[in-house]
């Protein structure tokens, strides 16, 4: 159901989901997806409560694994080209280069500095300048560096709501993943810090790749290159952004975004 | 009957059944309670009121460090005929008899009433801390594997219905386990087993016999450790279910193994409340009876642990050379038998003739014992309120 045609001269999507069932235990949640994520651009997931789009990111680092039951029926998730449930994937190394930021803003209750070095500091990095410079790296693209570096040790519980999502943007990309994938990151905040975190998403894109899901489709709108409109576990319609807004192909699609769903 | 309204009070009480149930059942509830705290009360002034006095004097030092310093000992109580009475001990008696001359008529002796309560005090630290040790290594392991690493289900249900179930087995029997699992059967290294050996499996340069570890510390320890189990796990389980699930799925999100997670963004937020739930652990531990009477309790023991009839060591080289033998006296504290303040206030409370002499032990050591929990317990409350100030998420 993609959009866009392979050309012969682009590199392979980072992200492509290939008829892929998922299932918890014995109920399905999601139905032949397919999906491809291009390098440096702004997906967003949209649709109702339920319809299976957080399931669908969470696909993607295999964080379903923790929930008892729960797997891939049918198909397979690639990223960068590898079979992300064959047997020869460490997870660790694949959450290393698909990272997630969550809704609900989790700082550890540790420092600041520890917080955005946790990821590399797990995957064995001891260097104190290494972590120095991916702690700087990490706070100035999530636009935090100029407001915290005076304070980097300070607990990071004592930061605002908006300033909390943003630490768990640079810890989620201090490990420099290929993906970023979020999960409805500013569902939690206020207009203001929200605004911010989408303003993030543009410059982050620059870097990364981001999957956004969301249940605001302005945001949607206003932060994606590519969206994804999922209804009750499937994939009804994947297109540029603007395309999908304003040239909906599918009438489900069109119903949901006039709000007028039968 | 409802009585017809005299003011024209529209919402005036009716005097109906009601209302008369109403305040019955908040004086009977009220009551109810009352009795608990009054009990509570009752008992405390009680035992502070007669046993303060022993441990506590009005000259400096302001406490009877004799009553905490010394081992139990019989109070020999002489009398002359003037109706005079002397306390002393075993050492003493003579010389006062010597003394008194002809003028001595009687003596009297009380076992265990005399000297202090020194033997008790430093075994029941010794079992806490042995039981204390193994309780937490065991009882955290077994909480994380069931709070982090076990499937959700019938396995999972199972065991914590044992161990709720291992929470309502009664002490005394936990005390025969103990006698049976580590006095009598638990291994140890032997040059030559000893005939009661159920099982002995040979390794060459010593043998490994399942004989028993006897009664002593480590007999005891083990037994408590199994009966402050149930505890620790429950209150360590709880601790790490407390830390946000968050955490986990950050951490994990980052590329963290499950270990890394458990090691690094969850077990340090739920060590304060383990550590403060396991204060408790101690208070339950220290009062036990039953499981050290056949374990690691003696009646009566006029030695410490570390007094031992052992060479002395050479005086002229530094402790640091003679180290093995260090060692081993060390780890010989742990296999010896000692008395505890549990069961040495049964001893003395019940196991021995009463009188007015018999009295001041008795009260002493009930003092101390209280005196010792209840402030095991209060700090564990009051460490919980700091920590729970300062870990808030």
């Amino acid at each position: 159901m993609s959009a866009d045609s392979p050309a012969i001269a682009t590199p392979p999507p980072v992200v492509q989901v290939r008829d892929m069932d998922f299932c918890y235990g014995a109920s399905q949640a999601l139905f032949d997806i397919n999906l491809k994520v291009e390098y440096h651009r702004v997906t967003a997931l949209i649709g109702p409560s339920g319809c299976g789009k957080s399931t669908l990111l969470r696909c993607v680092n295999r964080m379903n694994d923790r929930v008892t039951g729960a797997r891939v029926t049918k198909g397979e998730v690639l990223v960068k080209g590898k079979n992300i449930h064959h047997a020869d994937v460490d997870l660790t190394q694949l959450r290393k280069q698909v990272g997630m930021v969550f809704q609900k803003s989790n700082p550890f209750p540790k420092s600041i500095y520890e917080n955005v070095a946790y990821g590399l500091r797990i995957h064995g990095e001891k260097s104190k300048s290494v972590l120095d410079e991916a702690v700087e790296r990490s706070l100035t693209h999530a636009a935090l560096w100029e407001e915290l570096k005076d304070r980097l040790h300070a607990n990071a519980l004592a930061l605002s709501g908006g300033q909390q999502q943003r630490l768990c943007i640079a810890r989620a990309i201090a490990t420099l993943p290929d993906v970023l994938l979020m999960d409805e990151p500013c569902s939690a905040l206020d207009p203001i810090s929200t605004l911010k975190i989408e303003e993030l998403m543009h410059q982050l894109a620059k870097e990364f790749t981001v999957v956004i899901v969301t249940h605001n489709m302005q945001q949607a709108v206003r932060v994606s290159d590519y969206t994804a409109f999922l209804h009750l576990g499937k994939l009804v319609e994947f297109a540029p952004t603007e395309e999908l807004f304003t040239n909906p192909r599918e009438k489900l699609t069109e119903a949901y975004l006039r709000g007028t769903f039968s | 009957m409802t009585p017809a309204p005299t003011t024209d009070n529209p919402f005036a009480g009716d005097n109906s059944g009601i209302q008369k149930r109403e305040t019955a059942a908040r004086w009977a509830l009220r009551i109810g309670s009352h009795i608990v705290v009054f009990t509570t009360l009752a008992i405390m002034l009680h035992i502070f009121v007669k046993g303060a006095p022993v441990v506590f004097q009005s000259k400096w030092p302001f406490v009877n460090t004799q009553f905490l310093t010394k081992l139990p000992a019989t109070l020999h109580v002489i009398e002359d005929k003037q109706g005079h009475r002397i306390e002393t001990d075993v050492n003493g008696a003579d010389a006062v008899k010597k003394k008194l001359g002809d003028d001595f008529r009687s003596e009297k002796t009380v076992s265990y009433s005399g000297g202090g309560i020194l033997g008790p005090i430093v075994g029941t630290a010794l079992l806490v801390v042995v039981s204390v040790g193994v309780a937490l290594f065991l009882g955290v392991a077994c909480a994380i594997y069931l709070s982090e690493y076990a499937k959700h289900g019938k396995f999972l249900e199972t065991v914590r219905l044992a161990i709720l179930n291992l929470a309502g087995v009664p002490s005394v029997v936990f005390g025969l386990f103990g006698l049976g699992a580590f006095v009598l059967t638990a291994p140890v290294f032997v040059d030559v087993p000893a005939d009661r050996s159920v099982l002995a499996i040979p390794l060459g340069f010593t043998t490994l016999s399942f004989e028993g570890w006897d009664t002593c510390v480590l007999s005891g320890g083990f037994t408590l450790a199994f009966v402050i189990l149930p505890v620790i796990i429950t209150a360590s389980e709880q601790c790490l279910q407390a830390v946000p699930q968050g955490f986990r799925e950050t951490s994990m999100a980052l590329g963290a193994t499950r270990w890394q997670t458990i090691r690094y963004s969850v077990l340090p937020f739920a060590t304060p409340g383990i550590l403060t739930s396991s204060i408790l652990g101690i208070a339950r531990a220290a009062g036990e009876t039953a499981p050290i009477m056949f374990t690691a309790a003696l009646a009566f023991k006029d030695k410490l642990p570390w007094q031992k009839d052992m060479p002395p060591l050479p005086t002229d080289a530094s402790i640091f050379a003679h180290w093995e033998q260090s060692v081993e006296r060390f780890l010989g504290i742990f296999t010896e038998s000692v008395q505890a303040l549990p069961y040495h206030i049964y001893t003395i409370a019940a196991k021995i003739p009463q009188n007015e002499y018999s009295e001041r032990a008795q009260y002493g050591s009930v003092f101390v014992f209280l005196v010792l929990v209840a402030s095991l317990a209060t700090s564990s409350i009051l460490l919980r309120k700091r920590l729970r100030a300062k870990y808030r998420w």
